[in-house]
């Protein structure tokens, strides 16, 4: 490609940035700093997950009964929920690269009632615990279980789960922003990557919880 | 739009599959089978609701070496622990699982 | 050289550059551009540079004498915190990627901007969030825990520690954001013609850095919250009384923390690949050694954190192991040493404040490296352990190498960021001083180290109390190196000869743009023909040109 040539000035639709050459490489890019920031989030859960695997280990028996006194039902329907949720938004995806704009943004609409719905079960679980003592650190009062290390379980329980319903917040909100400027239309066939970068934060929260419903509540 | 219900089929069965296995007794298969079934679930997702598939290898690199990392941080962790000096452990060292459950409550007995 | 639709060298120096194309306070703050950002990143980490190096001299005046000087016990614990924390955070991670990454590595690549210019800008706000709480965690009494803030002594102080963390958990936000622009600004905004093996090292090793820094940040982001949120609602993760494990503590801290210094180190490693180059007029020896090096580094570094824990109850398993996974990364550096010696043999060497750096070093790297070989060999560690060794060690890089990088970074392309040169003369006393200066300071206290004396102690016996003083007394001579760097690079700002584009004579991209650049860096799109160091032709000897 030769210098002289690289200052076009027919092709400048109002989402190509300016120190990009053209939309292919800023789809690129974007795509790449998000899974890059994705990454980022796997890390972070990293820690996290370190610590319920150590913990696991040193208190095998402790966990074992905590994770009983968790609700199945409640923690497998939440886990429809995201699950189903996911396939809304990837849904949405679909629908707006063939420029169904009414339909993305419902489907938008309803994968943020899923994150709704989610937190509301997430509510009444955490009451449970409250009511029950189950808390974490300093706040431990239950004494269901004897067990060494039962009090570690809930303090991981409600980190893991509290950093997630963390990130259900941000993708909701997230999804919400994109929503708005769908029906505001600023999205078609031409340019719907934000909204799949959007889902793709989605798809984390629904994977972080892939994992944490059966190390928490099954096993 | 087919591709992704079928996955969706998948995944809601992959759903049911664990609870279903979780609530039985098979000992230490338990864990084995739970995380094989989220990681199936998991690869699922990424690669097809993530277009991980269809995906440039960069991004594949990205995501991969980030799992890599996290297992390794986990590796490291637990080559310690499993060799240390079990009086540096707490409680000198993963509790033995007692016969009979601890709990206060009704609830199944561990018989692993 | 590269090639450009217009040239656009010039002798002089250009009117309207990017520091004054757009005029007014508002185009500062909500600027886009990857160059004022930088003279943003530039003030901030110099500000904390110097608040770092207070609290350094601090340590320095009440280790004068063996027992209490000018402070207290307490205040003691405080001083050596902080200036952990605010020279590492605050001053060491962000700044050559935040100056000069920022600066130059779109120049470098030929390119108009970083990939996400307003990710970029959030990056230096995000940054001035994070260091604000830290100044206010300061304020409000300090922090005492040490800047590595051991569990459990960090779960119970009494001191403010968590605007600590959480200034800290911020600042490592904006650490991810920039290794992620420059990470996607590499792949996707090259000029047309450079390929991955015509890239400058300068480049290599930021990307190398920007890998770290998205992988490993995380980590310290959730230690430190989890530190936080034990100290406010005493969570237990790492709490022995509520069975938790405070060496965990220790094994994710480090995970992020050994490879930190890695992104604190390549970086400069980086500069002093360009300035090899620049002060022996010659084409890099081993250009692809030096570039796979810098990877090698962030990968092995990252399998090598336990041997900051060879005492802390680690299984001499785990200790083994990361012992020698730490020799494996020495390999690395010593790579780089030898290729860029080699670079400089029977080069054309110019007598200048650049060479004075570029030699520093390369003795401080060389020794810092080498005791770091010996601190991870577990058997001597258990003497060295949290001693004065240690900390001469990790000041031999961090200082010694890491501050000669950004120096030599700071004098080489301070004619392309202001467009005017500083004082030689000066520059050369300045870099004597700083060199002389870090020898004196931290040479004795390898001595002390090995001798015995404990770090972290307010108190120490009197046996230690001549080599506290030498090297109390090298300190000195190190401050008055950078008052006096300060000083003539601040009236070379207004008063300096005009540089003109390439004052030097090097090789590489932003050479070729005016000195300071315009706002969208080149004029038309740069193409690249040939390799990054082109001082010679292939065979062609090295002509020696006396300046």
């Amino acid at each position: 490609m030769s210098s002289s040539e690289a200052h076009q000035e027919h092709e400048h639709p109002w989402y190509l940035a300016h120190h990009f050459d053209n939309i292919k490489v800023q789809n690129y890019a974007v795509r790449m700093g998000m899974w890059l920031f994705l990454g980022t989030e796997v890390l972070l859960f990293a820690g996290l997950f370190l610590g319920y695997t150590v913990y696991r280990y040193f208190y095998p028996q402790a966990f074992e009964e905590c994770s009983q006194l968790l609700s199945v039902g409640m923690g497998a329907f939440n886990t429809v929920v995201l699950i189903g949720s996911s396939f809304l938004v990837v849904w949405a995806y679909h629908s707006i690269k063939h420029d169904q704009v009414k339909k993305c943004a419902w489907l938008l609409f309803l994968t943020i009632v899923c994150a709704g719905i989610f937190l509301v079960v997430k509510y009444f679980e955490y009451m449970h615990k409250i009511h029950e003592g189950q808390l974490p650190g300093k706040m431990y009062t239950f004494e269901g279980v004897t067990a060494p290390g039962a009090n570690m379980y809930f303090s991981i329980y409600f980190l893991m789960t509290g950093l997630h319903a963390l990130h259900v917040i941000i993708g909701a909100t997230i999804l919400a922003v994109l929503m708005v400027r769908v029906m505001k239309g600023k999205y078609g066939s031409h340019h719907n990557v934000p909204i799949e970068l959007g889902g793709l934060y989605w798809h984390l929260v629904d994977l972080v919880w892939i994992f944490l419903f059966p190390l928490l509540y099954l096993i | 739009m087919k591709g992704y219900i079928l996955v969706l089929v998948a995944l809601l069965i992959g759903t049911v599959v664990t609870v279903v296995t979780g609530k039985m007794d098979l000992g230490s298969f338990n864990l084995a089978i739970a995380l094989i079934i989220a990681t199936t679930k998991a690869t699922l997702v990424v690669l097809y609701f993530m277009h991980l598939k269809d995906s440039t290898g960069v991004n594949r690199l990205v995501f991969v070496v980030s799992i890599i990392f996290a297992l390794v941080l986990i590796a490291g962790v637990f080559g310690d622990i499993m060799t240390r000096n079990p009086v540096s452990l707490p409680h000198g060292g993963p509790v033995p699982r007692t016969g009979t459950p601890s709990s206060a409550m009704h609830l199944p007995a561990a018989h692993h | 050289m590269a090639q450009l639709s217009v040239v656009n060298e010039s002798e002089g120096y250009l009117k309207v550059n990017y520091m004054n194309a757009d005029r007014g306070i508002m185009s500062w703050v909500l600027t886009l551009d990857h160059k004022r950002i930088a003279l943003m990143y530039f003030v901030l980490t110099m500000v904390s540079f110097f608040i770092g190096g207070m609290l350094a001299e601090a340590i320095r005046i009440e280790h004068l004498t063996p027992g209490e000087t000018i402070m207290g016990a307490n205040t003691y614990n405080r001083m050596f915190t902080l200036h952990g924390v605010v020279m590492i955070f605050m001053f060491m991670i962000p700044a050559v990627p935040g100056i000069f990454g920022n600066f130059c590595l779109p120049l470098m690549l030929g390119a108009k901007d970083v990939a996400f210019p307003r990710l970029n800008l959030l990056s230096v706000y995000v940054y001035a969030v994070g260091a604000g709480l830290l100044v206010y965690a300061m304020a409000s009494g300090g922090v005492d825990a040490g800047w590595t803030f051991y569990a459990p002594y960090s779960l119970s102080t009494p001191a403010t520690i968590f605007p600590a963390l959480l200034g800290v958990f911020i600042i490592g936000f904006s650490s991810i954001l920039t290794g992620l622009n420059f990470i996607v600004t590499v792949h996707t905004l090259r000029a047309p013609g450079m390929t991955w093996m015509r890239m400058p090292l300068f480049v290599w090793a930021t990307y190398a850095t920007s890998i770290i820094q998205v992988l490993a940040t995380p980590v310290i982001g959730i230690t430190a919250m989890l530190v936080g949120i034990e100290h406010v609602f005493g969570f237990g993760f790492f709490d022995p009384t509520r069975g938790g494990d405070p060496v965990l503590f220790q094994h994710m801290f480090w995970f992020y923390s050994h490879p930190a210094v890695y992104i604190m180190v390549l970086p400069s490693m980086g500069v002093i690949s360009e300035a090899v180059a620049a002060v022996s007029r010659k084409n890099i020896f081993g250009y692809k050694m030096i570039a796979y090096s810098s990877l090698g580094i962030t990968f092995v570094g990252f399998f090598a954190w336990g041997h900051h824990m060879f005492l802390s109850g680690q299984s001499a398993l785990d200790s083994g192991a990361f012992a020698i996974i730490s020799m494996l990364v020495g390999v690395f550096t010593a790579i780089k040493v030898f290729n860029w010696v080699g670079t400089m043999y029977r080069g054309s060497i110019a007598v200048n404040a650049l060479l004075f750096y570029v030699c520093g070093f390369l003795f401080f790297v060389v020794f810092g490296g080498m005791t770091g070989i010996a601190v991870a060999t577990v058997s001597l560690d258990v003497h060295w352990h949290d001693t004065y060794f240690v900390v001469a060690h990790f000041h031999f890089i961090m200082v010694g190498a890491v501050l000669m990088g950004v120096l030599a970074a700071i004098h080489m392309w301070f004619p392309k960021m202001f467009g005017r040169m500083y004082h030689e003369g000066w520059a050369m006393v300045a870099a004597a001083l700083i060199v002389l200066g870090f020898n004196a300071t931290f040479i004795p206290q390898f001595l002390l180290g090995n001798a015995g004396m404990p770090r972290r102690y307010f108190l120490y016996d009197e046996k230690y109390w001549m080599l506290n003083v030498a090297s109390t007394a090298g300190s000195t001579l190190l401050f008055i190196g950078f008052v006096i760097v300060a000083i003539y690079l601040i009236y070379a700002l207004k008063h300096g000869p005009i540089a003109g584009s390439n004052p030097w004579g090097l090789t590489g991209l932003e050479w070729q743009t005016t000195s300071p650049p315009p706002k969208h860096n080149f004029i038309g799109q740069p193409t690249v023909e040939e390799d990054p160091y082109t001082y010679q032709k292939k065979g062609e000897k090295v002509e020696h040109v006396v300046i």
